[in-house]
């Protein structure tokens, strides 16, 4: 009886302690000479953030600090309870288009938008808020094992399975690219690919519904892919390389390429935004870093002009590379993501439940 | 054993004169106060976003009641909300067809083997339920351990579809749940009176009979608590059949995690939320029915 006694008091003293450092502990915000950079995490960010953000901030005599990975649903509430701790936060374009008109990211000095233009960035990845950090691919990825002679090299091909047996896997977001690659299958012509005709686009993905597998990650895409378990893939191109370069029998077949960008937003009321904007202006100019972060993570650089500076052997394997961008199916339209998004998630879920 | 009154001690004490009560109040000698904090963290963590949650399904982004007709509007939310209960139902019932027996093994073996049983459920409860999924998926996959053993030792052909399936989420669900039932079964095992059996089968029933007349009933507030817990933490799951499930094994979890982190629309993922919420305490109303929870939850073996 003593002990049950002393147990509980000492509990009860234990959790009034515990709530005490609780309500003290919420008065830590950025200092001045801070920046917290929020990206997706992993290996990735450890390449963007040693490539281009530790150069500028020891020049700076800027603390770095680090977050990941990026929640749209945190970026949200921070505005919304006025407590924005996140700097410099990379997203995808759809997000930034349709956050940046809610009210929730800073918009950029026009000094920004300009030098982005004048250092070689592609307009159409420029938004009020946003600017691209770097650019990728969706692929048709395949297990050079399964297939070591003739491998898809067209949508069309990707979408028969008679030809080419086998699973396909897909990312599981209605922005993965699967509604672009259907269209393209189905005869769509690149330039006519936006708006999407997503009644069509599902017709065509109903075809081959029994063999599709949907991933979430980028470590479940590359699994599934070297693992044979879906010898094609609709990828990821730097993740697919990477993993070639570590010995997986994957690679990329850049025909019909789809290309794709991240962008960096500073939420709304980030109390060290002018330093985040001075980094990114900082950021623009550097075609080194930009290069040299290319070359680390396999993303391609944010302006095509650093592509210069990447050596040979990873340029062939960004979507900037001349060869690659000849043979590419386009621009993914965030723009028309950003308005289709919510209704065209849910006729996905609706289809997946089917 | 009569059948005593029905007279639980809040019972009783809602019948008495105001007066008594306050005499009662008068006796509370200080110790009452340590319930104190707990009520404060239960109000500051759980009833306090509770009630966000639901006035939140009511007034983002206007107020009404469009969230919930929106949620009625298509028919995938109430087919995964069913398909949501209907996999939480068949992981309870495995969970309890195997907890059970195991526990009453744990009751019948000695100190160490039952140390090593008891490690044995502990251990992967102590591990990330991300990595336990994750190696759940290379060991099922179709070119995963079992499937290449298998087919290595001629057995099988073609690769049994393991994962993806509503087996595969079952079995990765099952074995994170197994630990909460295994333990209050145990737990009302271990305190039920071995002699009652003897009893029963010297007044002539057989073993079985015992065993099924006799310790069975009494396990019963064990497994009401296995039951519970495994349930209703089953309806929650979403990483797990994320990972393990086939597009069919969609559960309520995944399109609210969705809702709020990639579509951003939190009072329609609030209204997914207060409709589980509302569907299983109306469940455990209906169950109430059949069974009676307190007895069996609150009794003190």
């Amino acid at each position: 009886m003593k002990t049950t006694k002393l147990l509980a008091v000492a509990s009860a003293v234990g959790l009034a302690v515990t709530l005490t450092a609780c309500g003290g502990g919420s008065s830590s915000s950025a200092s001045e000479e801070s920046l917290t950079v929020t990206m997706w995490g992993g290996a990735a960010q450890k390449a963007h953030v040693d490539s281009y953000f530790l150069p500028w901030a020891e020049s700076k005599g800027v603390t770095i600090k680090q977050d990941s990975p990026t929640d749209y649903a945190k970026i949200k509430a921070q505005v919304e309870a006025g407590q924005v701790t996140w700097g410099p936060t990379e997203v995808e374009p759809n997000f930034a288009n349709t956050a940046c008109e809610a009210g929730l990211l800073e918009k950029l000095p026009q000094d920004i938008l300009d030098k982005a233009k004048e250092t070689g960035v592609a307009e159409d990845q420029i938004g009020p808020c946003a600017i691209p950090i770097l650019q990728y691919s969706f692929t048709i990825a395949y297990n050079s094992d399964t297939f070591p002679d003739a491998h898809p090299t067209t949508w069309a091909e990707f979408f028969d399975t008679e030809k080419f047996p086998g699973k396909r896997g897909f990312w599981k977001y209605a922005t993965g690219g699967m509604f672009e690659a259907a269209l393209l299958a189905d005869g769509v012509a690149p330039d006519q690919l936006y708006p999407l005709d997503i009644d069509r686009a599902f017709n065509k993905l109903d075809t081959i519904k029994k063999d599709i597998v949907f991933f979430d990650t980028g470590d479940q895409m590359t699994q599934m892919l070297a693992s044979g378990e879906a010898p094609l893939v609709q990828a990821w191109s730097g993740r697919i390389f990477q993993a070639q370069q570590a010995g997986e029998k994957i690679a990329n077949e850049w025909n019909d390429n789809l290309v794709s960008y991240d962008q960096i937003v500073v939420p709304k009321g980030y109390p060290n935004t002018e330093l985040a904007f001075e980094w990114m202006r900082w950021f623009l100019d550097n075609l080194e870093a930009q290069a040299a972060d290319a070359e680390a993570s396999i993303y391609g650089p944010a302006s095509d002009k650093a592509l210069e500076f990447v050596p040979e052997e990873i340029r062939k394997e960004l979507p900037g590379y001349p060869s690659n961008a000849e043979s590419s199916a386009g621009l993914v339209d965030y723009g028309y993501w950003a308005e289709n998004y919510d209704s065209v998630t849910e006729r996905l879920n609706t289809w997946i439940a089917q | 054993m009569t059948s005593a009154p029905a007279d639980s001690s809040t019972g009783r004490l809602r019948g008495r004169p105001l007066s008594l009560r306050l005499s009662l109040w008068a006796r509370f000698d200080g110790w009452g106060a340590l319930v104190l904090p707990l009520l404060v963290v239960l109000v500051l963590v759980f009833g306090l976003p509770l009630a966000v949650m639901l006035s939140r399904s009511l007034t983002d982004p206007s107020f009404g009641l469009q969230n919930y007709s929106d949620v009625f509007a298509n028919s995938v939310y109430l087919r995964v909300l069913g398909n949501t209960f209907l996999i939480a139902t068949i992981v309870t019932a495995v969970t309890l067809a195997l907890a059970y027996p195991y526990a009453y093994l744990m009751t019948l073996v000695g100190p160490v083997w039952r140390m090593i049983m008891m490690g044995l459920v502990l251990v992967p409860f102590w591990t990330s339920i991300l990595v336990r999924s994750f190696a759940l998926v290379l060991f099922l996959r179709d070119t995963g351990a079992f499937n290449s053993a298998l087919q290595s030792l001629g057995v099988i052909d073609e690769p049994i579809p393991l994962i993806r399936t509503l087996p595969g989420v079952v079995f990765g669900m099952v074995q994170v749940a197994l630990p909460f039932a295994v333990l209050p079964i145990f737990a009302t095992m271990q305190g039920i009176d071995r002699r009652l059996l003897q009893a029963a089968e010297s007044l002539g029933d057989r073993p079985a009979g015992a065993f099924w007349r006799v310790f069975v009933p009494l396990s019963v507030p064990g497994v009401a608590a296995a039951v519970l817990l495994t349930f209703v933490q089953a309806l929650g799951y979403y990483i797990t059949p994320a990972l393990l499930g086939g597009p069919k094994n969609t559960m309520i979890g995944e399109l609210i995690v969705q809702q709020v982190s990639t579509v951003l629309r939190f009072g329609f993922a609030a209204a997914l939320a207060t409709l589980l919420l509302v569907t299983t305490l109306l469940l455990l109303v209906v169950a109430g029915r059949f069974v009676d929870l307190q007895k069996h939850l609150m009794r003190q073996s």
